[in-house]
């Protein structure tokens, strides 16, 4: 497999009262071509900051420090306008959090449909793309402004725009928080399926565990601007080697037994202001010695998965034996 | 056998669309559901099935356009009369509290309104921001100083002040962070256990609902299909909606 997506070494600052503060601190990611990649984490740890900047799509007050970013063979640091504007409309395609704000509230859908696939596009056209994003009545849709539009109606046609243009890379941030847990799982098929019609990739920015581990085939966890774990789904999350990824597994309801209490993890994600010089989650792991907070973990491979631990194996070992005294 | 607190009987709901009647919509149907001290009840169900409806009328914000209301055993009456009794915790914090008021102003609001004595405010507020987990240096800044599960703290400490017997939790989770959702969660249970109010939980996450409550109603088309202890909603519930929620967790 070819990388289509590869981030080295990046780092992001976000300019704001009292100074800079790190968005990203030396990150490094790459996304196979045709693969589903979900990035997972608190906010504040990055998640979203590493996703947009793949479109390059950061606020004004976010600069890049330093690092590389290569989408499909174009360097997006560094490249001109007219490039980067190709590279989004031909190249990428964004799903967002919350469709009523990413839809424009003036403009009936068959406009916005227009303007999404380019172009004169023909009517039939524009319901044939509809339908296939699973919305029934195509029709009704195109005449309709999004508020007249349920949550789920809305996360379609934005699908059905992000897909149009038959993009090698869809990123979709947190798809489905907005909406109900009753249709979330037909969205989530919807865009896996057309993925796969397109043969693209897909990048998952969520904090819902068990959506990602049904619908990605890698995760990567993220903390203090960081992929701290990086590996195939099935194996970060059932057994897990970093003690941060073990804590977000815990502290999800939905696995507990009943009367069990969650454990919900201690403090809050760290500001940085400057390079991190330890591990960036040693205040708050429970496992933390003095190397951790004197020297910054570099990524390794334990058990099958990249990991930012110096004590990895043990966390591995750990949750394996709790995963055994569960099925006896 | 503790004290029920809220009991609806027979409750229908509709809803009339335009000018002189229209089209009539039931959002809730002939539901019946009673809630005791010390209880959670975690109300489940998607969009328009009608829990937020149904929350309302519990809180005494909508009168049932049937059916008989009942609170501590007596009928509603008035929210007058009601005041401190009955409180609420919303999705949005950041929309539910005053952003030009300092946290500890908007948790001591509804002790005035009360008519509680300054000195004996200032000992309550104090109090119930260190039983929310927030120190004293909280009740001075304002909203947006603070974190999204932070400002959740001060609204549940608000809603908490005038030690209500009753509180309704609307999505009170649902725009949280998992940690910080674990968080608040162990928070209510144990205020819960502190101040032994009665709680109805609406929520559209079973996982956390089903984590927080004693029992589940799952409602479906403004109808209860199924109301239950929280350990069926570990194995197998009865109807098929609930099982297509169930889902949704494996």
């Amino acid at each position: 497999m070819s990388a289509l997506v590869e981030i080295r070494d990046l780092v992001v600052a976000y300019d704001g009262g009292g100074g800079a503060t790190r968005g990203l601190d030396s990150a490094e990611l790459y996304v196979a071509s045709g693969e589903t990649l979900a990035i997972v984490g608190e906010s504040g740890s990055g998640k979203t900051t590493i996703g947009m900047s793949i479109g390059r799509l950061l606020p004004p007050e976010a600069r890049i420090e330093s690092g590389t970013i290569t989408v499909d063979g174009v360097s997006v640091v560094d490249v001109d306008a007219e490039a980067l504007r190709q590279l989004r409309r031909d190249r990428l395609g964004f799903v967002f959090q919350n469709p009523m704000t990413a839809l424009d509230p003036t403009m009936r859908i068959d406009r916005q449909m227009i303007r999404a696939i380019g172009g004169k596009p023909s009517h039939d056209a524009i319901a044939l793309l509809l339908r296939r994003a699973e919305l029934d009545d195509p029709e009704r849709v195109m005449r309709s402004f999004p508020h007249e539009l349920s949550g789920g109606m809305a996360q379609r046609v934005i699908i059905a725009m992000a897909i149009a243009r038959s993009p090698k890379l869809i990123i979709a941030d947190e798809p489905t928080a907005s909406l109900d847990a009753s249709i979330r799982e037909k969205v989530m098929d919807t865009l896996g399926r057309l993925r796969e019609e397109n043969g693209a990739s897909m990048v998952i920015l969520s904090h819902d565990l068990r959506l990602v581990s049904r619908h990605a085939d890698r995760v990567a966890v993220m903390y203090g601007g960081r992929v701290v774990e990086i590996g195939q789904s099935a194996t970060v999350l059932e057994q897990p080697a970093h003690p941060y990824t073990r804590a977000l597994i815990a502290a999800a309801a939905g696995n507990e037994k009943p009367g069990e209490r969650l454990e919900p993890i201690l403090g809050a994600p760290p500001v940085l202001r400057g390079p991190c010089r330890k591990c960036a989650y040693e205040p708050r792991c429970g496992l933390a010695r003095p190397e951790c907070a004197n020297s910054r973990p570099e990524a390794r491979l334990v058990a099958a998965r990249a990991v930012c631990c110096h004590f990895a194996e043990e966390v591995v070992e750990a949750t394996s034996d709790a995963g055994e005294a569960r099925t006896e | 056998m503790s004290q029920t607190i809220v009991e609806l009987q027979d409750i229908v709901v509709t809803y009339r669309a335009g000018f002189l009647g229209g089209e009539a919509f039931e959002a809730v149907r002939k539901v019946n559901l009673s809630i005791r001290e010390g209880e959670t009840l975690g109300l489940v169900g998607e969009s328009g099935s009608g829990k937020t409806t149904l929350g309302r009328v519990c809180l005494g914000l909508l009168a049932p356009t049937q059916g008989v209301m009942r609170f501590g055993g007596a009928p509603f009456g008035t929210l007058r009369q009601r005041r401190g009794q009955l409180s609420v915790v919303l999705q949005h914090s950041e929309w539910a509290l005053n952003p030009r008021l300092r946290c500890g102003a908007s948790v001591e609001e509804p002790l005035i309104i009360l008519g509680v004595k300054p000195d004996e405010r200032k000992r309550r507020v104090t109090d119930i921001f260190d039983s929310v987990g927030l120190g004293d240096g909280y009740v001075d800044r304002y909203p947006g100083q603070l974190s999204g599960g932070q400002r959740q703290r001060v609204s549940i400490a608000r809603a908490l002040v005038t030690e209500p017997r009753f509180i309704v939790f609307d999505e009170a989770v649902s725009a949280l962070d998992v940690s910080v959702q674990a968080q608040v969660l162990n928070l209510i249970m144990d205020l819960q256990h502190k101040y032994g109010f009665g709680a109805l939980f609406i929520s559209h996450d079973l996982a956390a609902t089903r984590y927080v409550s004693h029992r589940i109603a799952v409602m479906f088309r403004g109808e209860i299909v199924e109301d239950a202890p929280s350990e069926r909603f570990y194995g197998t519930p009865d109807h098929p909606y609930s099982q297509m929620l169930m889902s949704s967790l494996a």
